[in-house]
């Protein structure tokens, strides 16, 4: 129940009041109680202590809509740490204001030009903008560039959380603006997803992206024939559980550029899952949504579809680390199955059977989900790897793989030339005899770690047992004459590389390099 | 990706490299020597712009240093460090006469 404080309580009226509140809270003991302080203008000793008594049979006590001078007599007694205390809110009016962003739940608004205010779409949104100031806290404290909210204040009929955003701009609006700052906007882009996603988050903090995702394949079920529907299900079950962080709304109008430092804003999707689920995401802001309409994104970002394309492509290639067009593309049906999903669940919800519109776009994504549900197999995939045919046409396409890995890891040009011949050799080598005379596929993984930086490259193929380091060492103390250039490519690696393992495991040939950087 | 220039005179050969000897590369360099030294007695090989050199590229200059301890002398000049490194660790430092 609410009761209402008025006026000033202090030693004259402080029995009165304590008497006027437990008469009204009589047969009510352990109740949740609100005391609603907006009429309260002060509060002295003698009202704390009946405050306490009051809280003694209330224990859930709560005191709302409290000024900002009863506040700091509250927080200057400990009473802000000891029971809920809610300030009042500052009234902010978005009229004529910018609009800067709009996601899922809100509004984004420039106040002045230091300040922009969030308004939340929800009128009863207290419990999201703590649920996001609380998300945005813990990945500012886990590395995440963001910007925390400092004040809550009412907006008309809702609530919003206020934001210090200086100069800033979006890169919607960057792109939209200057197309030739694509490739710079890329770059930042891929960094910053690559930093969030490689953010390990302490477990049970954020949702699991994976069982929003399976509710959105449940409720497929009923739209799709009945065996795509469970694979669909199935698929999504097999995505294994990954507590690093997504965002969950990653698109270029939430990520700005403020002062030369690139910020993620809009923070109430965080979460944890495997990074298909965050590439499901992308693909629809830059390409999904508008796929039926082409202008849609124009509305939304800004920009027009061909550069939402362009900017998606370049980004997923190099989130990926490859310019192979096959990894590319298989990553990206992937990330679509889930992206449509999404998109047709929120259609269907949003009654988008009931237009014609509505139904030729529902029509347009469930075909293109069929279509990738009979290819596909699984949803995930890594970064670090990239499978091809084992052929030495495709050594271009490793080192350029590999190299990638190693510049982005800062490796010296000696060492990167150093590795690109072991690669060379061990690359070589599966091409010409892992399969002879036939056809076969190698695996190449790259990781690199810190502390000491150690670059590791694996080889995987199917092909028969080998193991190359079993042959002996070339004499290499005699003469041209006597020599021949055999085992010359496996001793440079040994020599190179600072470790070299083979293994044979489940019919695979696996072959680790490592060096330290 | 390799640029070969070659420039013959008397007897005398000189291949200037430039870029990679790899895999893709050393067979058209093999060629390019098997062709040219029929009766060269001196043959230097110009490593200065040469970036890179794999097991591949080994084989090749072995045949052909090979080749020349019959007809005559081989050189190679200007090799860099990386390079000289891989010499060194694979014995080739020893049998290569390098400037």
């Amino acid at each position: 129940m609410t009761i209402k404080l008025n006026g000033r309580i202090d030693s004259n009226n402080a029995p009165q009041v304590e008497k006027e509140i437990l008469d009204q809270l009589a047969g009510q003991a352990g109740a949740p109680l609100e005391l609603d302080a907006s009429g309260l203008e002060y509060i002295s000793s003698a009202g704390l202590r009946v405050l306490l008594r009051v809280r003694k049979l209330h224990p859930d006590m709560r005191i709302t809509n409290v000024s900002s001078e009863v506040y700091e007599i509250l927080d200057m007694t400990g009473f802000t740490e000891m029971m809920g205390v809610e300030k009042a809110y500052r009234i902010v009016s978005v009229e004529g204001c910018e609009e800067i962003g709009r996601g899922a739940n809100g509004t984004i608004y420039r106040i002045d030009q230091d300040n922009v205010v969030k308004v939340y779409n929800n009128a009863d949104a207290l419990a999201d903008i703590q649920h996001e100031r609380e998300v945005a806290k813990l990945a500012l404290i886990l590395g995440i560039p963001t910007a925390i909210s400092y004040d809550v204040v009412r907006v008309g009929e809702s609530y919003g959380s206020v934001f210090e955003l200086l100069n800033a701009s979006s890169f919607s609006k960057i792109l939209a603006k200057d197309p030739e700052k694509l490739d710079w906007c890329v770059k930042e882009y891929v960094d910053l997803l690559r930093k969030i996603h490689g953010t390990l988050v302490p477990a049970g903090k954020l949702p699991d992206m994976k069982e929003t995702a399976l509710s959105w394949a449940r409720f497929m079920g009923d739209y799709l024939p009945e065996e795509a529907g469970k694979k669909l299900v199935a698929m999504v079950e097999a995505v294994p559980h990954d507590d690093h962080m997504i965002h969950g709304d990653y698109h270029t109008k939430n990520v700005e550029l403020q002062n030369g430092e690139v910020l993620l804003i809009d923070m109430d999707t965080l979460a944890v899952g495997h990074p298909i689920f965050e590439l499901a995401s992308m693909f629809n802001a830059f390409i999904g949504y508008s796929e039926y309409d082409h202008e849609t994104i124009k509305k939304f970002q800004g920009f027009d579809f061909e550069t939402g394309t362009a900017f998606w492509r370049k980004s997923l290639a190099a989130y990926l680390g490859t310019g192979c067009e096959t990894k590319i593309r298989e990553v990206e049906d992937k990330a679509r199955i889930i992206g449509y999903t999404r998109m047709i669940r929120r259609s269907i919800r949003r009654k988008g059977m009931e237009s014609e519109a509505g139904r030729a776009e529902i029509k347009l994504w469930t075909d293109e989900l069929l279509a990738l549900l009979e290819k596909t197999d699984t949803l995930t995939f890594s970064t670090g790897e990239l499978e091809l045919e084992a052929a030495a046409e495709n050594l271009p396409e490793v080192q350029a793989f590999v190299d990638e890995h190693l510049e982005r890891a800062d490796c010296p040009p000696k060492a990167q030339m150093q590795i690109a011949i072991a690669v060379e050799e061990i690359f070589i080598n599966i091409a010409s005899y892992a399969y002879a005379p036939d056809k076969g596929k190698a695996i190449v993984r790259v990781e690199v770690s810190e502390d000491p930086v150690t670059v590791t490259i694996t080889f995987v193929d199917h092909g028969m047992p080998y193991d190359p380091l079993a042959k002996e060492d070339p004499d290499i103390s005699l003469p041209a004459e006597k020599r021949d250039a055999g085992g010359l490519g496996i001793f440079m690696t040994k020599k190179i590389m600072d470790n070299v393992v083979y293994e044979y495991i489940d019919g695979q040939n696996i072959l680790t390099l490592k060096k330290n950087l | 990706m390799l640029n070969i220039q070659k420039t013959l005179e008397n007897g005398k050969a000189l291949f200037a490299l430039e870029g990679r000897l790899d895999t893709t590369t050393a067979p058209e360099l093999e060629k390019e020597l098997r062709d040219s030294i029929d009766g060269v007695s001196a043959l230097t090989l110009d490593f200065t712009d040469l970036e890179y050199i794999s097991s591949a590229g080994l084989r090749v200059l072995l045949a052909v240093q090979k080749i020349m301890n019959k007809q005559g002398e081989m050189k190679v000049s200007h090799v860099n460090e990386t390079i000289m490194e891989i010499f060194e660790v694979t014995g080739f430092s020893d049998i290569l006469s390098i400037e």
